[in-house]
C-alpha cells in the first residue's frame, strides 16, 4: 500500500477543480451535483469554494445504487440513501462530480439517474482522480489528478468528513 | 434353545433393578439368581452393565391396516415394535375400513397370525364407523376376544349414544377407551391454544376441549358402572380430572404418552409438523405435571399413540398435515434418555407402566423375570446409544420427532419364549 | 446481511428493521420525481401468488416491483385453500417452471410461505397467510407512524378489533415492540387472545383505552363472518362498544390521536363515516408507504437465482 495524494495534495487537487468549473460557472448557472458517497463530499467543497468566490450555483446529491448494472453481482445491495435534487432540472447545466473515475459504470449509472428527474440543458462530468481502465466511452470534462494505475489496483480515497482524514492510497494486488 | 444371560442388572416393578443370572430352557425362566451355572449346550450372554426387564406392552397403536397401508401395515408396525423392545401391542379402530365388526376383526387378528412375531390384540369401535351414531357389532367382536372397546381418533360425541355402549358392554366384561375432545371446542385440531397458537397464527385447540370430554366420559362411566380407560392425557388439569375421580372410586385407568412427557408447543418452532399430534402438545408446566402424575400413579400406564403417516401427508403445510408420530421404536429409548437416565425415574416405574400395568389392563398375564414364567424379556444398554436413521427404523413411516437424532440407550436382545425377535451386536 | 426471504416480523433484527425503515425513505422520494421508474430489477421476474383475493396489497406489491422495472407475473391461482391432498412440494414445482426471482405469497394456511421459502430458490415474500403473519403491512405501518413520531419509542399505539385471528395485529404489534412502541390491544374479549405476546396491554373497554394515552389508534377490518361464528352478537353492537363511535372520535381529534388502518374500511362499523375526513387519519398515507416499504424490501432481498460473482469494486 502506498499513499498517493497526502492532505496538503488533495486539498490542491479540489482547488484546482473548484478552478476550471468556477471558470464554466462565472458565464452561467451550474448545478453541482455530488454522487453518493464521497463524490458528495468532494461536490460539498467545490460548492464551498465557488460560494467563497460568490458565484450562485444549485447543489444536489445523487445516490445511484438504484441504477448500477452489477447488482445482480453483490451478495448484498449497497445501502440506499436520499437523491437530493431539488432544483429544476429541465433545462439545467449540470457538473456531475464523483471522487474517482475508473470503468465508467457509476457515471452511466449517474447519467441515466439524473434524466429521470428531467432533460437538462448540459451535463459535465469532474472528477476528482481519474485513475483510467475506462469500459464505457465516457471521458471527464474535468479532473483534478491524473493516476496511473494497473487495472486490478484498488484505489482507495478518504475523505474528511466521511473518513475522518484526506489520503488517496493505492493497494495494488499481486 | 437354552440361554443363561449373565450378570445384568434384572428389572421388576418393584424396586431398583438387582444384579443377577437368568436361565432360560425351552423358552421358560428356569432359573434367576447369582452365580449360576449354565447346563451343557446353554448360550451364554455377557449382560454385564446392561438392564435385563420385561419386554415392554404398547396399548395403542395404529397400524393402518386395513386401508391406509402405505402408512404402516401389521408387519411392519409389529416389526417396528420388537425394534423398540415392545412385545405386544393393541390396535386402534381407525382403519380403513374401522375395526367396527367381527369380520373386520377377524380380518385383522388372522394377518397378525399371519406376519406378526408378536401378539397382536386389537381394540374395536363403539359404534359402526367411528360415526358416534349406531353401535358397531359388539358381541361379534367380544367373541373374538375383543375387551376394549373405542372410537379412537375421535369421542363419541353424543353423550347418549356413549351411556348406551357402556351399559351395553359392560356386563359383556370389555371396557372403553377414551380419547376425548369436544370437536367444537377443538378448532382445526392443530396444536394447543396458547403462545405459540398466538405466535403461528392458527386456532389451538384448548386444554379444556380434552379436560371436558374426559370428565363427561368418567362421570358416565361411574354413572353405569363402566370401566373406562382415558388416553393420552395431555394436561396438568387432565392429570388431576384422573386423580379426583381415582379418589372417588371411579374404574378410570389413564395413559400418557412419552410424547406429551418428552415435548411441549415450543417444540413446533416454524411449523414443524413432526410435533403435531392430537392431543396437542402443551406447555413446559404441563410436561412437569404429567411426569409427576406418572410418579404418583395416577397414570396407570404409557403407551406411545404409534401414529404413522407418510411424509408426503406430514410435508402438507401445518393445518392440513395429519395429527401423530411414530412412537414404537422410540419409545423405550426416549424414556431412557431423558428419564432414566437423568435420574428422574427408575426402571421399576417404566417396568410397571410400559410392561406390567398394560398387560393387566388388558386381562393378560405380566411377564416379569421370575423362575416358572416364559421368556419374554429385553437386554438393554443403557451406555449404549440409538441413533433414530431411516435405516434403524422398521415402521413404514418415519414421522417421528426424533428421525436422525441420537438419544442415550440401547435395545439390544428382545427374546420372547424361545426366539430372539431380536439381537443386536453389542455396542 | 442480506436474506433470502422476507416471512415474518419475529425473526428480524433490530439492525435489519432500522435498515427496512431507513431505505423506504428514498425509495418514496422517487414518487415525486417525473419519472417514478428506476431499473434496479430490470430483467427480473416477481411472481404474484394471490391464493386469497387482495386488490389492494396486490396492486401494491405490483406497483412496487414495476417501479423497481421487474416484470409482474401474476398467476391465476383458485382463491381456495391447497387443494386437499396437494403438497407445497406440488405447488412449488410448478413455481420452479416460471423460473420467478421473486415469488408473493398471499394464502390463507398460515406458515404456507415459510414451506415453499424453504424448497424454492427464489426470494419470497410473505404478503399476508392465514392469521400468522403480514410483514409488509408491519413495515408501511412503522414507516407511517415513523413520519409523524421520528422517535417512536416510548410511544403508544392501540391496536383494535379482532386481534385473534389478524395477521395484521400480530406483525405489526411485533415491529411495534422491537422499536420500543407500548402496543395496546382491544377488543371483544372473544377475539384478544388472553395468552398473546409478552409486553401487551389487553383492554376490553374502549373508553379505558383511550384514558391508556395512545398517540394513534389502529382499527382492524372486521371480517363479516366473525359474527356468523358468533364471536360478537351483531355489527351494530360492535360499533357501538368497539367503534371509533361519532363521540369517541371527538376524544381521539380532542387528543390528536392518529388513525390508522390497514384498508378496506368498513364505514360504520370500525368508524364513523366523519373519521375518513380527519387530518391526523394516515390511511391514504399508508397506502402510499405501502409501495415504498415493499420496494424496499424487494430492493434488500437476495434470490439465490443468480451466480454470484464477488463483489467487484
Amino acid at each position: 500500500m502506498s499513499v498517493l495524494l497526502d492532505e496538503a495534495a488533495m486539498g490542491e487537487a479540489v482547488a484546482s477543480l473548484a478552478g476550471e468549473i468556477r471558470a464554466v460557472a462565472e458565464h452561467g448557472r451550474v448545478a453541482i451535483v455530488g454522487i453518493r458517497s464521497r463524490g458528495d463530499e468532494v461536490a460539498e467543497r467545490v460548492s464551498a469554494i465557488l460560494k467563497e468566490a460568490g458565484i450562485e450555483h444549485d447543489y444536489g446529491m445523487l445516490d445511484i445504487s438504484l441504477y448500477r448494472d452489477d447488482l445482480s453481482h453483490l451478495a448484498e445491495n449497497p445501502k440506499l440513501q436520499s437523491s437530493e435534487i431539488s432544483f429544476q432540472v429541465d433545462g439545467s447545466h449540470i457538473v456531475l462530480v464523483d471522487d474517482v473515475l475508473f470503468t465508467g459504470r457509476t457515471i452511466r449509472a449517474a447519467l441515466d439517474a439524473l434524466t429521470d428527474y428531467g432533460r437538462p440543458a448540459r451535463i459535465q462530468l469532474a472528477v476528482l482522480i481519474d485513475r483510467g481502465h475506462r469500459e464505457i466511452p465516457i471521458q471527464p470534462d474535468y479532473s483534478g489528478v491524473k493516476l496511473e494505475t494497473a487495472r486490478m489496483d484498488h484505489v482507495i480515497v478518504r475523505l474528511k468528513k466521511t473518513d475522518g482524514e484526506d489520503a488517496v492510497e493505492l493497494v495494488t494486488t499481486p | 434353545m437354552s440361554m443363561l444371560i449373565k450378570g445384568g442388572e434384572i428389572a421388576s416393578e418393584q424396586g431398583a433393578p438387582v444384579r443377577g443370572d437368568v436361565l432360560i430352557e425351552k423358552g421358560v425362566i428356569t432359573a434367576v439368581g447369582e452365580n449360576l451355572e449354565a447346563p451343557e449346550g446353554t448360550e451364554e450372554v455377557d449382560a454385564n452393565g446392561k438392564v435385563v426387564a420385561p419386554a415392554m406392552f404398547d396399548a395403542h397403536v395404529h397400524f393402518r391396516e386395513p386401508g391406509q397401508e402405505y402408512k404402516e401395515d401389521i408387519a411392519h408396525g409389529t416389526e417396528a415394535a420388537i425394534n423398540g423392545g415392545v412385545t405386544g401391542v393393541v390396535m386402534m379402530p381407525n382403519t380403513s375400513p374401522a375395526i367396527d365388526s367381527a369380520s373386520v376383526v377377524r380380518t385383522v387378528l388372522e394377518k397378525a397370525r399371519e406376519v406378526s412375531r408378536i401378539p397382536v390384540y386389537t381394540s374395536g369401535c363403539i359404534t359402526k364407523g367411528r360415526a358416534g351414531e349406531e353401535l358397531a357389532g359388539i358381541d361379534g367382536m367380544r367373541n373374538l376376544g375383543v375387551v376394549m372397546l373405542t372410537d379412537d381418533g375421535d369421542p363419541v360425541a353424543n353423550p347418549a349414544v356413549l351411556r348406551n355402549a357402556m351399559e351395553y358392554a359392560t356386563p359383556f366384561g370389555m371396557f372403553f377407551a377414551s380419547h376425548c375432545e369436544i370437536a367444537e371446542l377443538s378448532g382445526p385440531r392443530a396444536l394447543n391454544e396458547g403462545k405459540v397458537s398466538y405466535q403461528l397464527g392458527i386456532k389451538g385447540t384448548p386444554a379444556c376441549s380434552e379436560e371436558i370430554c374426559m370428565d363427561r366420559d368418567i362421570r358416565l362411566a361411574h354413572a353405569t358402572g363402566a370401566r373406562v380407560h382415558i388416553q393420552h392425557v395431555s394436561s396438568a388439569i387432565g392429570m388431576e380430572t384422573i386423580r379426583w375421580w381415582k379418589e372417588r372410586g371411579a374404574r378410570v385407568t389413564a395413559e400418557v404418552s412419552p410424547h406429551h412427557l418428552i415435548f411441549n408447543e415450543e417444540d413446533i418452532g416454524e411449523y414443524d409438523t413432526h410435533y403435531k399430534m392430537n392431543p396437542p402438545l402443551r406447555t413446559s408446566e404441563d410436561n412437569a405435571a404429567l411426569l409427576e402424575g406418572l410418579k404418583e400413579g395416577v397414570f396407570d400406564l404409557i403407551a406411545t399413540d404409534h401414529a404413522p403417516h407418510s411424509e408426503f401427508e406430514k410435508g402438507q403445510d401445518f393445518v392440513s398435515a395429519p395429527n401423530g408420530i411414530t412412537g414404537l421404536e422410540s419409545a423405550l429409548v426416549s424414556l431412557h434418555d431423558r428419564f432414566i437416565a437423568t435420574g428422574l425415574v427408575g426402571w421399576d416405574l417404566i417396568v410397571k407402566r410400559y410392561s406390567a400395568e398394560p398387560r393387566r389392563m388388558m386381562g393378560l398375564e405380566p411377564v416379569p423375570i421370575e423362575e416358572g414364567k416364559t421368556a419374554d424379556l429385553i437386554i438393554f444398554d443403557p451406555s449404549g446409544e440409538t441413533t433414530f436413521s431411516r435405516d434403524f427404523m422398521k415402521s413404514r413411516s418415519v414421522n417421528t420427532p426424533f428421525l436422525d437424532q441420537t438419544l442415550r440407550g440401547r435395545v439390544e436382545m428382545v427374546l420372547r419364549g424361545d426366539e430372539v425377535l431380536l439381537q443386536r451386536e453389542a455396542s | 446481511m442480506a436474506r433470502k426471504d422476507f416471512l415474518d416480523i419475529a425473526s428480524l433484527s433490530r439492525e435489519e428493521v432500522d435498515l427496512l425503515l431507513d431505505q423506504a425513505t428514498p425509495f418514496k422520494e422517487l414518487f415525486t420525481r417525473s419519472v417514478k421508474k428506476v431499473p434496479t430489477l430490470k430483467g427480473k421476474s416477481v411472481l404474484m401468488l394471490f391464493y386469497e383475493p387482495s386488490t389492494r396489497t396486490l396492486s401494491s406489491f405490483e406497483v412496487a416491483a414495476k417501479r423497481l422495472s421487474a416484470d409482474v407475473i401474476e398467476l391465476d391461482v383458485p382463491h381456495s385453500s391447497v387443494t386437499k391432498g396437494e403438497t407445497v412440494k406440488d405447488t412449488v414445482d410448478t413455481l420452479q417452471a416460471m423460473r420467478a426471482d421473486y415469488i408473493v405469497v398471499r394464502h390463507k394456511m398460515s406458515g404456507l410461505p415459510q414451506a415453499i421459502a424453504r424448497q424454492t430458490r427464489a426470494s419470497v415474500i410473505n404478503a399476508g397467510d392465514g392469521s400468522h403473519a403480514h410483514p409488509t403491512q408491519a413495515l408501511l405501518d412503522a414507516f407511517t407512524l415513523k413520519e409523524v413520531f421520528p422517535e417512536l419509542s416510548g410511544r403508544k399505539v392501540l391496536i383494535a378489533g379482532d386481534i385473534l385471528h389478524s395477521r395484521v395485529a400480530r406483525s405489526t404489534s411485533s415491529l411495534l415492540l422491537k422499536l420500543g412502541v407500548e402496543v395496546g390491544f382491544l377488543g371483544p374479549g372473544s377475539l384478544v387472545p388472553r395468552t398473546g405476546p409478552e409486553g401487551i396491554t389487553r383492554f376490553t373497554d374502549f373508553d379505558e383505552a383511550l384514558r391508556w394515552g395512545p398517540d394513534a389508534v389502529y382499527l382492524l377490518r372486521v371480517q363479516m363472518e366473525r359474527q356468523e361464528a358468533q364471536y360478537f352478537p351483531s355489527v351494530h353492537e360492535y360499533h357501538q362498544v368497539y367503534g371509533v363511535t361519532q363521540d369517541r372520535f371527538a376524544r381521539i381529534q380532542g387528543e390528536g390521536t392518529y388513525i390508522m388502518h390497514p384498508g378496506p374500511v368498513n364505514r360504520g362499523v370500525e368508524l364513523c363515516h366523519e373519521v375518513m375526513d380527519y387530518e391526523r387519519s394516515l390511511i391514504n398515507q399508508q397506502v402510499e408507504n405501502g409501495i415504498a416499504a415493499r420496494m424496499a424490501v424487494l430492493y434488500w432481498l437476495k434470490p439465490q437465482t443468480d451466480s454470484q460473482e464477488a463483489e467487484r469494486e
